[in-house]
């Protein structure tokens, strides 16, 4: 059914049920049920990251006191006093979160340049070029979007292990573009398909080769686009888990997410620390997705409209 | 020549990384493949009848079903809900929404630590909270001593990460909803339900469907959250888990590629399943 006749069909039934229809809610009544939804909405998506916060600016004795603070008494910045080495009472916790800090912003830093780059090229391919595989190589590298990553996480380890890769930035880099590849191609692929072709073909009047427009014109103008694509596979690479748990064995490689894990595996890390740790694990991504968040919301609904 | 040269890089990573390993999982799962006990030989169906007959896993798969029914069902009717209520425009808007997408952004595995505390027995704000509320009498231990609880309370720090993309997709496809479909319904005297259902409705049917599949892949797969609070027991385990247990901790990488490719195929089917029910029912409408 198309579009219109959807429309058509829809007026029609709304016509066909005015019979006893309610009069609409009265203004204030309205402003007040959506103010308090919204209220509710935000305590959900903020609450837990606020008390994680509440609890790495408090005292232990502050954390654990029934019933529960919600806000730091007394405020203290202690646990992160302790995390930078300045109170001795880390149990080189800091030295652990310094160097996983450095290790996740290396991985998920350089497999965001990869990505990116090997991406816009390809896309660019998808989108402008014609070819005779194109259809074969597009479908199969998309297909991959659907199948767990998981998938591929035991051959992988023992292909690493095969190369000697195990435990170095370059197995965790490769595996994470592989990974992210699909998905920012698919958000690039997108985004080049809405930039008109007559902007190219100016520059082709002028003699320019096809990879000459993409790197003078195409790339100036899709820079929102290749945000995007860039943000999104440094933020899926700073959350990575399972694979740096199997692919990293110690502090020279592991990033920020395996070492919260171990430090929660440890029970005797006091909440407030690991709360702490926990803050400056998510603070580069949540700052991330606070100030870049119009390229984040662009590129996660850039897929799944068309 | 010039296409070729362009997606040489991306064939070979997805080639090398993408396609061999999966082939690679295909095949081993018939063989036995223990690294420190050689040697490796072909078995046939041995790995998948040593799953089936192992308690541990049976549960796993159980509660892997609870997983994405929970998981699939709050996130796409919260997210509809967030969508809903962030559609119109109102002064913060933009903040709200930066607000709301937050937890997607963040480590699965820190936002698990997180919960772990609040959920905690003796200190956590959820005991204190409900107490408080005289909603409990007295407090509870959350995770690890009734079996659907620990699951249903570990699915909802995963909706807590995974809902913000269902809202964003859902809303973007309201706000291609031409606003006077809604004036002439209004005119017509459609309530605010009337006008959900039969306008909205079925016009973000296609973002319901990827929501739905996105949702479905996400729990199927939840490893993260289970990791940190359920631990290896076998009460909350998933599927995901007993493949890193059986593979790194057990060291049967035959059973582990076994186990791989089963929650492999249950993810194509599932969601092949998924998106022919909703096209069916939109070409049915």
């Amino acid at each position: 059914m198309t579009t219109a006749e959807r429309v058509a069909r829809v007026a029609t039934r709304a016509a066909q049920d005015r019979a006893g229809r309610r009069v609409p809610m009265r203004r204030p009544a309205k402003v007040a049920g959506r103010v308090i939804t919204i209220l509710v909405i935000l305590l959900w998506s903020v609450f837990p990251i606020y008390w994680a916060l509440n609890t790495s600016l408090s005292t232990l004795s502050g954390a654990d006191s029934q019933p529960s603070h919600y806000v730091p008494s007394p405020l203290t910045g202690t646990s992160y006093r302790d995390i930078l080495g300045i109170g001795g009472a880390g149990n080189g916790v800091g030295t652990q979160i310094g160097r996983s800090l450095l290790n996740s912003a290396v991985e998920s830093g350089l497999a965001m340049v990869l990505t990116v780059t090997i991406a816009v090229f390809a896309a660019y391919a998808f989108a402008r070029l014609q070819f005779r595989l194109k259809r074969v190589i597009f479908v199969s590298v998309l297909a991959t979007l659907l199948l767990p990553a998981y998938a591929t996480l035991i051959p992988l380890y023992r292909i690493m292990a095969s190369l000697g890769l195990v435990n170095t930035y370059l197995a965790v880099i490769l595996v994470y573009t592989s990974g992210f590849l699909p998905l920012a191609i698919w958000i690039l692929y997108n985004y080049f398909n809405t930039i008109p072709k007559e902007l190219e073909e100016a520059a082709f009047v002028d003699g320019a080769t096809p990879v000459r427009a993409l790197l003078r014109v195409i790339i100036p103008v899709a820079r929102p686009g290749i945000a995007a694509a860039g943000i999104i596979a440094f933020l899926l690479g700073w959350a990575q888990f399972l694979f740096p748990l199997i692919l990293t064995t110690d502090l020279s490689t592991q990033p920020i997410t395996v070492i919260v894990a171990a430090l929660n595996e440890q029970r005797i890390v006091p909440f407030t620390l690991l709360m702490a740790c926990g803050v400056i694990a998510a603070a580069i991504p949540g700052v991330v997705a606070l100030v870049l968040n119009r390229y984040i919301i662009g590129g996660m609904t850039a897929g799944s409209i068309k | 020549m010039l296409p070729y040269i362009l997606l040489s890089p991306l064939v070979v990573f997805i080639g090398a990384l993408s396609f061999v390993p999966t082939l690679d999982t295909t095949v081993e799962a018939f063989f036995r493949v223990m690294p420190l006990d050689p040697p490796t030989k072909f078995i046939g169906l041995g790995n998948f009848r040593a799953l089936f007959d192992n308690p541990v896993i049976t549960t796993s798969w159980v509660n892997t079903a609870v997983y994405v029914v929970v998981g699939v069902v709050l996130s796409v009717v919260l997210g509809t809900v967030m969508a809903l209520a962030l559609r119109q425009r109102f002064r913060f808007r933009g903040i709200v929404l930066a607000l709301v997408i937050l937890p997607w952004a963040l480590p699965a595995v820190v936002e698990a630590v997180i919960w772990n505390w609040i959920y905690n027995p003796t200190f956590g704000v959820m005991n204190s909270a409900l107490h408080s509320a005289h909603l409990i009498g007295g407090y509870h231990v959350w995770l690890g001593l009734d079996r659907w609880l620990t699951v249903v309370l570990i699915e909802i720090v995963q909706v807590w990460q995974i809902t913000p993309l269902s809202a964003v997709v859902i809303l973007a496809a309201l706000q291609s909803v031409p606003s006077d479909l809604y004036e002439a319904a209004r005119v017509d005297g459609a309530g605010p339900l009337q006008q959900f259902r039969r306008i909205s409705l079925p016009l973000i049917r296609p973002a319901l469907a990827v929501c739905t599949v996105e949702a479905l892949v996400l729990s199927l797969n939840i490893f993260d959250q289970v990791y940190v609070l359920n631990g290896i027991a076998p009460l909350g385990s998933s599927v995901m888990l007993q493949t890193y247990v059986q593979t790194f901790e057990n060291l049967n990488f035959g059973g582990g590629y076994a186990l791989s490719l089963l929650i492999t195929l249950a993810t194509a089917l599932l969601s092949v399943a998924a998106l022919a029910l909703f096209y069916r029912r939109s070409e049915a409408a």
